[in-house]
């Protein structure tokens, strides 16, 4: 099942009435368990446009969307012949700054309001969240406090749990880390590739961090000027001969690892992909 | 001389609970500073009490020369400028050039002077072809340069960037980082809010701020390689210096290694 995109176009009006392409045909398949995806690209390059279609906020303009095999077209969702509402539960889209969109006077009112709109008992809602606090790495005396007394990190975790209650398929983050000290971001990544091992959900990332995506991604997607450039795996990703065109850094690893090869002539058995790796490998190496 | 000085300043919002707690800091002109500290360190808190969007609850600022008060905010505008984390938040004018304009109108500058500032600047930042266009179709890099242009044009001796590069992609982070040692390099005084140590590597001194207190001010390539203190405030060290001190722990001894490792630390 999972999502399924073929050949999707997608326009803008701009504010001198001229229409912009967000996205150029677009094919692309996401299975609904088990991928740890995140997705680049500079500002404008039509990644937020890219995963609205991913829960049927947007339509295609032509082409079409399949998820979780209900085909969302101009057509489809002209004449209402698809419901919306299960897919916004499958697949659970956090914006960017979440926190703004917290609400409710005590942090476990603003976790069951999705569960609950989508047709979730109260009671039942509060056992998810007293479960889902604890995912995000929060304990449950959270549930009774005031979410506008949180820290930036502990409200970002408090919105993202409001989305793991409705119980998703698929997760979508939108720059999720972005203003976080780097505990806080480790943290969170964490906390993210712990609901992938566990619960073997699919997650998707938009991020500018590039050593999270070298440290964590499995697949990594590169979107530059509304078009899809690359689907696949981090590593030959940054030795693409392109790289340089699409405005991504090189992460810290990579570089480090680089440098030492040109400069000192230092060669490493294997590309070590975390730091752990590449401490072991230089021990041997240097020893 | 001491263009900045903060004389034993604290902050709260509610009673008991400072934000920031007996601060006192003095900073050079000329000088590029960087405030580094954990999310609720009191950094922004910081920054919005230098150019007077706060008023301490105790202490006292004073910058180039003039005592901050309800007063004299005015004055002191004309001397410091900021750069704030998000670029949607900064924009008022309808076009790019309005948003240049804004703070120099509220300086009075003449018309004329007016006219050549805003082309001048909206040059140096690379936006002179934007300044027609509405500020809200740019990117987020664009808008930075945008305000930026703006605080250059009131010809401040300060600017503040706080957290100015944290949501910009590579791209544009690489650009702002390039204006503030331009800058720098022209005397002017920086200020960099941040938790990116890449950023703190390019500035004379670094302050560590942990729960509303200063813990550490020193030299910023002594700040940079001191584990303990960066990780109290839920800082990382830069790549390279967390192999040198692995390297140590394991008695790896290879002299070469290690000060080519400190090298690379110190440059961007």
């Amino acid at each position: 099942m999972g999502i399924k995109f073929n050949k999707v176009d997608f326009k803008y009006q701009g504010n001198d009435n001229k229409a912009y392409l967000a996205l150029s045909n677009i094919t692309l398949n996401i299975k609904d368990t088990g991928e740890f995806i995140t997705l680049i690209g500079e500002t404008g390059s039509g990644k937020t446009t890219l995963v609205q279609h991913m829960n049927a906020l947007l339509t295609p303009l032509s082409g079409s969307v399949d998820i979780f095999g209900v085909k969302i077209n101009r057509e489809n969702v002209k004449k209402k012949k698809v419901k919306l509402n299960p897919i916004r539960q499958q697949v659970g889209l956090v914006f960017q700054f979440p926190e703004y969109q917290l609400f409710e006077e005590t942090v476990q009112k603003d976790i069951i309001f999705g569960p609950k709109n989508f047709g979730v008992d109260e009671a039942t809602a509060i056992e998810r969240a007293k479960e889902v606090i604890k995912v995000v790495g929060l304990d449950e005396s959270y549930l009774q406090r005031s979410p506008f007394n949180l820290s930036g990190g502990e409200k970002k975790r408090v919105s993202i749990a409001g989305i793991l209650a409705m119980e998703p398929d698929i997760l979508i983050l939108d720059e999720p880390t972005s203003g976080l000290d780097p505990l806080g971001r480790n943290a969170l990544l964490d906390v993210f590739y712990d609901i992938h091992k566990k619960l073997n959900k699919t997650i998707i990332i938009i991020t500018h961090d590039m050593n999270t995506v070298y440290e964590y991604a499995k697949r990594v997607l590169v979107m530059r000027d509304s078009y899809l450039v690359y689907d696949g795996d981090p590593i030959h990703l940054f030795t693409n001969k392109n790289i340089d065109n699409w405005n991504l850094d090189v992460p810290d690893l990579l570089n480090l690892i680089h440098k030492l090869e040109e400069d000192l002539g230092i060669q490493l058995p294997t590309q070590p992909r975390n730091e752990q790796e590449l401490f072991e490998q230089l021990k041997v190496v240097l020893s | 001389m001491d263009i900045i000085q903060m004389k034993n300043v604290s902050f709260s919002y509610q009673q008991d609970q400072p934000v920031l707690d007996g601060i006192n800091l003095n900073i050079k002109k000329g000088e590029w500073v960087t405030i580094l500290g954990h999310n609720g360190s009191g950094k922004s808190t910081l920054s919005k009490l230098l150019i007077g969007l706060l008023k301490p609850s105790q202490g006292e600022i004073i910058i180039d020369n003039i005592t901050l008060s309800r007063e004299t905010v005015h004055e002191a505008r004309k001397h410091i400028g900021i750069v704030f984390q998000n670029p949607d938040n900064q924009f008022v004018g309808v076009t790019v050039r309005d948003d240049i304009a804004f703070g120099l109108e509220n300086l009075q500058v003449p018309r004329n002077e007016m006219v050549e500032r805003i082309d001048k600047y909206a040059h140096k930042v690379h936006m002179a072809e934007y300044l027609n266009k509405e500020p809200h179709n740019l990117s987020g890099g664009q808008k930075q340069r945008v305000a930026i242009a703006g605080i250059l044009a009131m010809q401040t001796d300060i600017i503040i960037f706080d957290e100015a590069t944290s949501m910009l992609d590579p791209k544009g982070r690489r650009m702002i980082l390039d204006y503030m040692s331009q800058l720098n390099k022209e005397g002017v005084t920086i200020i960099t809010i941040t938790h990116d140590m890449k950023e703190a590597v390019l500035s004379d001194r670094i302050v560590v701020l942990k729960k509303g207190k200063i813990i550490k001010v020193d030299k910023a390539k002594s700040v940079l390689k001191d584990q303990e203190t960066l990780e109290k405030s839920n800082l990382e060290l830069l790549l390279p210096l967390k192999v040198l001190n692995y390297l140590e722990k394991e008695n790896i001894d290879n002299e070469k290694v290690r000060s080519y490792l400190w090298e690379l630390s110190l440059t961007r």
